[in-house]
């Protein structure tokens, strides 16, 4: 049945529906309402769940892996300052292959400060070992999250649903609510292949010497690997049940672009809208909306942008002294690729500026007008 | 110590895994700081003049150890239920609670305690030292010699109180009124002090004549015979007021006859009040005059409360200046007075007569009640000499035999706490004369000290060893609030305004089981540990070992972090350095 939700409530209702057991988060904006109506659902007797109360971010994701190393499914959620917070145990979890899922909803890092979109802070975790998944809209996220948990728990590592600050966490959409029925036939419960057990103590995530740290090193990027396989099997299963599909990256009028444009998140839909418009105009346009950032779909990037002229990059983010970080990646994909398209890198909608339709068709002329890139990154929208 | 995952799975998990115990990392190595379980004093144990484990007694009693608390009150204090109904409780007014919402209930609590040791006529087994074959004669059966009884009696001697009157009690049985102190209570709490062996011999008034004739039959002499004679006003027409001790002395021996019309209650101390507020009671309309301002009474603060409440009128700052008989009444002529700006010794105002300025008073009756005085010369502590030693609560003297003076006529504050106090120092004193001389009584009183003193406690004393707690007191600071929340004081039934006009029935009753658990539970337990566990649960080191009761610091893994005396909520831990 279809509810009418803010992106937040989408998030809890899955987290709800996907029985989670253990939960911890600290509060702060725009993430509040995902971990309100979770506590609220733990203290009224919703969810059969322990919901820990912490000081801190950090302090919320040690919880949350030490309840995962005890083989219970576990959700935490955070934003901006509380996922730099989090960073050490960000290495932590996925080292441990703990299948943890975390809602991060994508907002400015300080200072000056800022709680509006921009995904520099999810972005900046990239080396961290965690799956993340970039979502559009209230369904995405709802369904992206029940997908987490078999993600994860199929692979042994952690994964980050990840969502714009505002556009999506603060805005109501009709969201299909699936029956409790349903979604346990898609998620069945948790069960790990290791945990932590009082009557058979043992140590996990201890010393690891320079003879075996590779190995365990390699065994993560291993079980990278095979998450685009899994994750197509997963969603594969999802289709069948709830009869939606989103694909690791989405192609939209792909196949005979001359220029494709790379967005992420909530700017996917304004640009859906600006490709349609430009095709009514005869321009040989096309979208590629990037959901999957890690393990990066070097695959399908090759697949559908090496025919393309040219390729413009939308970076609602940016690496100081480098350049878009969506762009660098997609540069460095490309690279080792029989063709290889230039890639113009833009930068616009930091701190929660609005990218426009208007915004979005200036990258698109700029680059169509445009041999070569005239920088590595080109700021769009910037005051004079 | 690395395993490959026991079941092949598509998705390798390649991980570190030992089943190694960590206990080979004796973590206890890292540590340059170390926690000790280190007990402290509870601000309201040194307030209280007989030195109560006040901080214990409301643990046990919220564990519900009733036995236990009334055991470790009757180790200080051989009164409880009259204490928790009379007592001018300075506990709670220095009680750490006080900052954070309202002091604990001490006084309500003690009285529950008192009160269900004598209902359940629990059988208390207190710590005594074997006889030693002396006997001490005791002056006067009123707190302060019952309680010097008790506590010798505890030490091992043979005790001997007489008193004048039919029953004992002094001044809890013949002045206190009822509403506050009814007989069954003292009667009970004095039978507890017989049962200990203590033989009381009444109607035998003691005069200088017994006294030397019965010297040679005992090895010390305890004097705590009170003040027994009023003070004079020197005041033409003195002799038609009636005394206020022998008013209330009537009272007790039921031959107070109900009166209408107004009475005057000259003075300002805790006798005039008792006497206003039993006025009351018997249908007169009182009026107190005091020489001094409200504030100044040396009365307890929440005696004159009540007093007010109960409709005595209080005119502050008039002094008597002559009575006269009008018409079968009494007109009392008061001098109007005024502060002059200095203060006396004791804090109040020191009054001067403002002018010529004077009033009437027209009054069916007049009572006084401006202080006492002993009743014989021979009653008074000796002067200065070089033979007596002067203390806190007692004077001692190392005469053949030994003589000691106690209760009011030695104390500063009269009250009873103070006069159990003066019991406890007498017999402390007097045993430590007969084991080890004289000049050994004053530094082994100090090591018995609560906090810094002047109550002494007899665990102490009895224990022979150092005071079992720092003498730190614990302060607000001390306390982690975390780990509490406001929760409103208490308080106990007490008789509706209306009622207690014709009654002398009790104000304030007795807490219930229910009201005494939570009042109990907001105590902090400042300073002792009360087993809530905290420094175990937050150790990181699982290096708080629990033995039995007790709980231990496992030295080979504690790191010293500090977080169990962090946590503590009411500092019975310290963190000190290690060399």
């Amino acid at each position: 049945m279809k509810h009418v939700l803010e992106g937040s409530h989408a998030v809890s209702e899955a987290v709800r529906l996907a029985k989670v057991q253990v939960m911890s988060a600290y509060p702060i904006t725009p993430q509040t309402h995902i971990v309100e109506a979770l506590s609220e659902y733990c203290s009224d007797g919703t969810m059969n769940a322990r919901f820990l109360c912490v000081e801190s971010e950090h302090s919320a994701m040690a919880a949350v892996i030490g309840a995962s190393s005890a083989g219970v499914r576990t959700f935490t959620a955070t934003s901006s300052q509380g996922l730099a917070l989090m960073h050490e145990l960000l290495h932590w979890s996925s080292a441990a292959r703990l299948p943890i899922v975390m809602a991060e909803v994508n907002r400015a890092l300080a200072p000056g400060w800022n709680i509006w979109m921009d995904q520099t802070d999810s972005l900046a975790q990239r080396d961290t070992g965690w799956i993340q998944l970039y979502c559009e809209d209230g369904q995405e996220v709802f369904d992206t999250t029940l997908q987490a948990y078999r993600l994860a728990e199929t692979v042994n590592l952690p994964v980050m649903v990840v969502l714009d600050a505002f556009f999506l966490s603060h805005t109501f959409e009709p969201v299909d609510i699936p029956d409790q029925e349903l979604v346990d036939r898609f998620l069945p419960p948790f069960s790990p292949r290791i945990a932590l057990d009082t009557s058979d103590p043992f140590a996990m995530g201890q010393m690891a010497p320079p003879n075996i740290y590779m190995e365990m090193r390699h065994d993560i990027q291993k079980a990278m690997e095979q998450v685009s396989d899994i994750f197509a099997k997963v969603e594969e299963e999802f289709t069948e049940i709830f009869g939606r599909t989103y694909g690791m990256v989405e192609k939209v009028f792909c196949d005979d672009a001359q220029i494709i444009m790379i967005t992420t998140g909530t700017a996917a839909s304004t640009c859906r809208k600006v490709i349609s418009d430009l095709r009514s105009q005869g321009e040989k346009v096309g979208m590629l909306k990037l959901k999957m950032f890690r393990p990066f779909p070097t695959d399908l990037i090759r697949e559908h942008l090496s025919h393309v002229q040219k390729i413009a990059v939308v970076d609602r983010n940016f690496s100081f002294g480098a350049s878009g970080i969506f762009a660098q990646e997609i540069r460095a994909a490309l690279y080792n690729n029989h063709s290889h398209p230039p890639v113009f890198g833009y930068i616009t909608g930091l701190g929660g500026r609005d990218v426009t339709p208007e915004i979005l068709s200036e990258i698109y002329w700029k680059t169509k007008n445009s041999t070569a890139p005239e920088d590595e990154s080109v700021w769009v929208g910037l005051m004079d | 110590m690395t395993t490959e995952p026991k079941h092949a799975e598509k998705i390798s998990l390649f991980i570190s895994r030992s089943n190694i115990s960590t206990e080979i990392n004796k973590t206890g190595t890292w540590r340059f700081v170390r926690p000790k379980y280190h007990e402290k004093t509870a601000p309201c144990s040194a307030a209280c003049p007989a030195g109560e484990d006040i901080a214990r007694i409301e643990m046990l009693s919220n564990q519900g150890r009733y036995q236990d608390a009334a055991e470790t009150i009757l180790l200080e204090n051989p009164f409880p239920s009259v204490c928790g109904r009379v007592c001018f409780h300075p506990c709670e007014t220095v009680c750490n609670r006080a900052g954070f919402d309202d002091p604990v209930a001490i006084h309500a609590l003690e009285r529950f305690i008192g009160d269900i040791a004598i209902r359940d006529e629990l059988t208390l087994k207190l710590k005594k030292f074997p006889e030693n074959g002396k006997t001490v004669c005791i002056v006067g059966a009123g707190p302060s010699g019952l309680a010097a009884g008790h506590f010798l009696s505890q030490l091992g001697y043979s005790c001997d109180i007489y008193e004048a009157r039919s029953e004992p009690g002094g001044i809890l049985r013949w002045g206190i009124p009822r509403y506050r102190l009814p007989d069954d209570v003292v009667a009970s709490e004095i039978e507890r002090i017989k049962k200990t062996g203590v033989k009381i011999i009444c109607n035998t008034p003691v005069t200088q004549n017994f006294l030397q004739d019965v010297k040679d039959r005992y090895h010390a002499l305890f004097i705590g015979c009170g003040h027994g004679r009023s003070l004079k006003m020197n005041i033409p027409g003195e002799t038609m007021a009636f005394d206020g001790l022998e008013f209330l002395n009537l009272l007790r021996k039921g031959k107070a006859v109900p009166s209408n019309g107004t009475v005057a209650v000259i003075g300002g101390g805790n006798t005039a009040i008792d006497v206003a507020r039993s006025l009351v009671r018997l249908g007169a309309t009182t009026t107190l005059v005091y020489r001094r301002r409200k504030q100044d009474m040396p009365a307890f603060k929440d005696e004159v409360e009540m007093a007010d409440k109960e409709g005595v009128r209080i005119v502050e700052l008039v002094s008597p200046l002559g009575i006269n008989e009008d018409d079968g009444e009494y007109v009392l002529s008061l001098q109007r007075m005024r502060t002059s700006g200095m203060e006396t010794g004791r804090g109040r105002a020191r009054v001067i007569p403002d002018g010529q300025i004077t009033q009437h008073l027209r009054v069916r009756k007049i009572i006084v009640a401006i202080g006492a005085e002993p009743s014989a010369p021979w009653q008074f502590p000796s002067h200065k000499n070089a033979e007596t030693l002067y203390l806190s609560h007692c004077t001692f003297t190392a005469s053949e035999p030994p003589l000691l003076f106690g209760g009011d006529l030695t104390n500063t504050t009269k009250s009873v706490a103070d006069a159990v106090a003066s019991g406890k120092q007498a017999a402390m004193a007097l045993d430590i004369f007969f084991k080890q001389g004289k000049h050994a009584i004053t530094d082994r009183l100090n090591s018995c000290l609560v906090g810094n003193g002047p109550a002494l406690s007899m665990e102490c004393y009895m224990e022979k060893k150092p005071w079992v707690r720092n003498p730190h007191i614990v302060s607000h600071d001390d306390i982690n609030l975390d780990y509490f929340s406001q929760t409103p004081r208490v308080e106990s039934e007490s008789l509706a305004i209306n009622k207690r006009m014709n009654s002398f029935d009790e104000i304030e009753a007795t807490f219930t089981i229910n009201q005494a658990m939570k009042e109990t539970r907001r105590c902090f337990n400042c300073g002792i540990c009360n087993a809530c566990d905290n420094c175990r649960i937050f150790c990181p080191e699982i290096a708080v070992i629990l033995q039995g009761a007790k709980r231990q610091i496992n030295l080979d893994y504690c790191k010293g972090c500090g977080i169990c005396v962090f946590e503590c909520p009411r500092s019975a831990m310290d963190l000190e350095e290690e060399l």
